[in-house]
């Protein structure tokens, strides 16, 4: 169609507005043309996506190929011992993807103290150690173990108590201000914690005692330590014990329901402050346990431990299904998995780019996560 | 905004540290008093390299303390730390030296450790100009020209006269005398190579390999990790027993994690790490290794002075001691940061009679630096060539000792003196 006021004649809805108001005319075909383009950009850009979409598939059926064929010529041992490495640190990290996902899920803010809890968590049961006078090198027997168990239920309870305090003083203030606010107060406090840590103990390595027993099975060529063998169990056991918790306990339904709903719940009787409290308490007891196992499995424990850890948790969060704690556990188990494969068989110049091209390209098709994300329900 | 942070840490460190190293360099004598020189230096003083750090400063302030006036100027020492997060910053080293080019009363500076810090640094200092002087960097990069170094010596220093002179052998010739050592005396075949993706530790692993294969010796695996988001290494330790390695190099720094790699190493590849200076002769390697600490050995770029028979050496060494008593206040490049401290002021004192008496030019002590010939120091006699580097680069071989708290942990195997290529 051609707008040029000239033609009003021939213009039919012309006509209706009136010859006279070529202004009016002018303006409705401006409109028009601007509409048009839009559909066009729109149809552009879906195909564009589809594209996109059949290029990254592409690119990944490219690097399982070339992977296939590595993992052919490094043999049935190589996989399988990269996948009892990958297995563990996968585990830390779906311990520690917990607490973000736990807290995103319920009040809807990215936790970045999370990862520094972890840390402190580390330092509180190092300190605990070297307070036990336990020492490495020497044959501690079975005591340590027990010791170790009651050292984590200690760390985990002090972190808990810890993060309580830090959601009562930096986030409850906040809970209905705009959601940027906590977020602030969240990067805020880790810097804090980090701060408080780097007083502590320093800023460099805190070597952690290896403690544990240094038995192995060996099978098919692979070996698994009991090392290896206690971080997977550790994270098993409390990834199902918190997902009974939540699904079967009362103080679990309240906090799916204040997960759903806050103001409703509210309504039916559910103390909220108390149950947030609690979702603090709990991911920090799982950080607290996780900060123990990192010492005790990496050997290490640093002040700024947790930026680049706790970046990479939260991405197992976010790949799993943010506020999915299911998703947690599989997105932190897919991470350790891949970062171990990729390590193994290709350079680890390109590992951290390929985890976020991998969330990247998860997202672009599920872009709830892997297992749905579960996010408080708000119009 | 991490990084402002940290500063905002680091700083008052580092006005500790400056207090306290200031306070052992005093300027209370004078004579006829014609000004301050100031002699800087840089070093990283705070975090994990601080074990290295702080034993190059305390030597430098040594020798200040020796020589407070040079032909009626106070010579006064300013330390510059250039460790962010506990680790050697190559940003941090460019914003030092900045403060150091505006400071007019600094006339040299000694150091950097850290060759990534050099490389920052020289751009800067190179038009000013300041003259540097490394006990410890060691990529060759920073000074000969090869074809894969980029930027080239000359880019480096932008069309500038040369500033930079270091009495530390390079890693051209220090990756190949591991190489040789592990293969000839260690008997060693098939080795796995890794390094922290740095200037200096990708340079010297590279430079390891080279020679390594030359030799005939297998590569077991070869990787370079991102330090800062690596803490476990077993995948990288399961790569290199799957290869058959029956020992690790591995090219990086302390604060780089090469002795976590080792103690992680523990129960599942029993071989010996080997490595450059970024860690040997470190009491903070020994510590990260934990109870796995045996069984690294390591190269330096310069003779040791403690073992040499030097009876001129021994006497400053006991000065040094009696003044730092701590087995850890000796370290690996504690007595060549002495050296470069007195051959800058050496340098100095022949740039004043150049200049009539007067304060010389900051142009005036570089090129005394340059027409430096046969100075007498206690790891070993400097000549400069024209690229900076000395005529005649040694090598140490250390193993860790981890049991003996005598000689903070590391015992001296031998030196072997390499031509400069």
């Amino acid at each position: 169609m051609d707008g040029s006021p000239a033609d009003t004649a021939q213009d039919p809805v012309a006509e209706e507005l009136g010859a006279d108001d070529p202004e009016a005319i002018a303006a409705r075909d401006q409109a028009w043309t601007k509409g048009l383009l839009a559909v066009r950009a729109d149809a552009v850009g879906s195909r564009w996506v589809r594209a996109l979409r059949w290029v990254v598939l592409a690119i990944v059926v490219v690097v399982l190929a070339i992977m296939a064929r590595n993992i052919a010529t490094h043999g049935l041992a190589y996989f399988l011992q990269t996948i009892v490495y990958g297995l563990g640190s996968g585990s830390l990290y779906a311990l520690i993807a917990l607490g973000y996902t736990m807290v995103y899920g319920i009040i809807e803010l990215i936790n970045f103290a999370h990862a520094d809890v972890v840390t402190i968590g580390g330092f509180i049961s190092l300190t605990m150690v070297t307070a036990f006078g336990f020492k490495e090198g020497v044959v501690n027997g079975p005591l340590v173990l027990i010791a170790l168990v009651l050292i984590t239920a200690a760390t985990m309870l002090l972190c808990g108590l810890l993060n309580i305090t830090i959601e009562r003083v930096a986030y409850r203030p906040l809970r209905n201000a705009p959601r940027v606010s906590p977020l602030i107060t969240a990067a805020g406090m880790s810097f804090v914690l980090e701060g408080l840590m780097f007083l502590w103990k320093g800023p460099v390595n805190n070597h952690y005692p290896d403690l544990i027993p240094a038995g192995s099975v060996t099978l098919l060529g692979t070996t698994v330590r009991i090392k290896d063998a206690l971080v997977v169990l550790l994270a098993v056991v409390l990834v199902l014990a918190l997902d009974t918790f939540v699904n079967a306990s009362k103080l679990g339904k309240a906090m799916r329901a204040t997960a759903q709903d806050r103001d409703a719940a509210s309504l039916m009787g559910i103390d909220i402050n108390r149950t947030i409290a609690a979702t603090f308490f709990i991911g920090a007891m799982l950080a607290g346990a996780g900060g123990t196992a990192y010492g005790l499995y990496f050997g290490n424990i640093v002040f700024d431990l947790g930026f680049a850890t706790g970046l990479i948790a939260f991405t197992a969060a976010v790949l799993g299904g943010i506020g999915n704690i299911r998703g947690a556990a599989l997105g932190g188990l897919c991470i350790g998995m891949f970062e171990a494969f990729w390590n193994s068989y290709f350079l680890s110049e390109w590992t951290q780019v390929m985890i976020f091209v991998i969330l990247t390209m998860v997202l672009l098709f599920r872009p709830a996560g892997l297992l749905g994300m579960r996010v408080p329900d708000r119009t | 905004m991490r990084l402002s942070r940290l500063k905002a840490l680091a700083l008052p460190v580092a006005a500790v540290f400056a207090t306290v190293a200031c306070g052992g360099g005093g300027t209370s004598g004078g004579g006829s008093n014609k000004g301050t020189i100031v002699l800087a230096s840089d070093y990283p003083a705070s975090g994990g390299e601080a074990s290295t750090g702080i034993p190059e400063q305390q030597a430098v302030a040594f020798a200040v303390s020796q020589h407070q006036t040079i032909k009626g100027f106070n010579i006064v020492y300013k330390p510059f730390d250039d460790a962010i997060n506990g680790v050697h910053d190559p940003q941090k080293g460019a914003q030092n030296a900045t403060t150091m080019a505006g400071d007019s009363s600094i006339l040299a500076m000694v150091g950097p450790n850290n060759s990534n810090v050099a490389k920052a640094m020289i751009p800067i200092l190179a038009p000013v100009p300041l003259v540097m002087l490394s006990p410890a960097n060691t990529n060759e990069c920073l000074t000969k020209s090869f074809p894969y170094c980029n930027p080239a010596p000359s880019e480096l220093r932008k069309g500038s006269t040369n500033n930079y002179f270091r009495i530390a052998g390079t890693d051209d010739v220090q990756g190949p005398a591991m190489a040789v050592y592990a293969y000839q005396t260690l008997k060693l075949t098939n080795v796995a190579v890794f390094s922290d993706n740095e200037t200096f530790g990708k340079g010297v692993a590279d430079n390891f390999q080279k020679k390594w294969v030359a030799l005939g010796g297998k590569v077991a695996v070869r990787n370079d990790y991102d330090a800062k988001n690596t803490s476990d290494f077993k995948t990288y330790i399961n790569s290199a027993k799957a290869g058959g390695a029956q020992g690790v190099y591995i090219g990086a720094t302390t604060g780089n994690k090469p002795c976590i790699f080792k103690a992680q190493m523990k129960g599942i590849l029993d071989v010996p790490l080997l490595g450059p200076d970024g860690f040997a002769l470190d009491p903070q390697c020994l510590k990260d290794a934990g109870d796995n600490a045996a069984n690294i050995y390591g190269t330096t770029a310069g003779s040791d002075p403690v073992a040499g028979k030097d009876p001129g050496a021994a006497a400053t060494i006991a000065a040094y001691s009696k003044v730092y008593t701590k087995s850890t206040d000796i370290a690996t490049y504690t007595f060549q940061s002495y050296d470069c401290a007195i051959l800058l002021l050496d340098a100095i004192s022949r740039a004043i009679d150049t200049a009539g008496g007067n304060k010389p030019t900051r142009a005036q002590v570089r090129d005394a630096v340059a027409a430096t010939k046969n100075f007498k120091g206690i790891t070993g006699t400097w000549t400069f060539d024209q690229n900076g580097d000395i005529t005649t680069p040694v090598f140490s071989y250390y193993q860790s000792d981890p049991g003996n708290t005598a000689d903070s942990g590391w015992k001296y195997i031998s030196s072997q003196g390499v031509a400069s290529s």
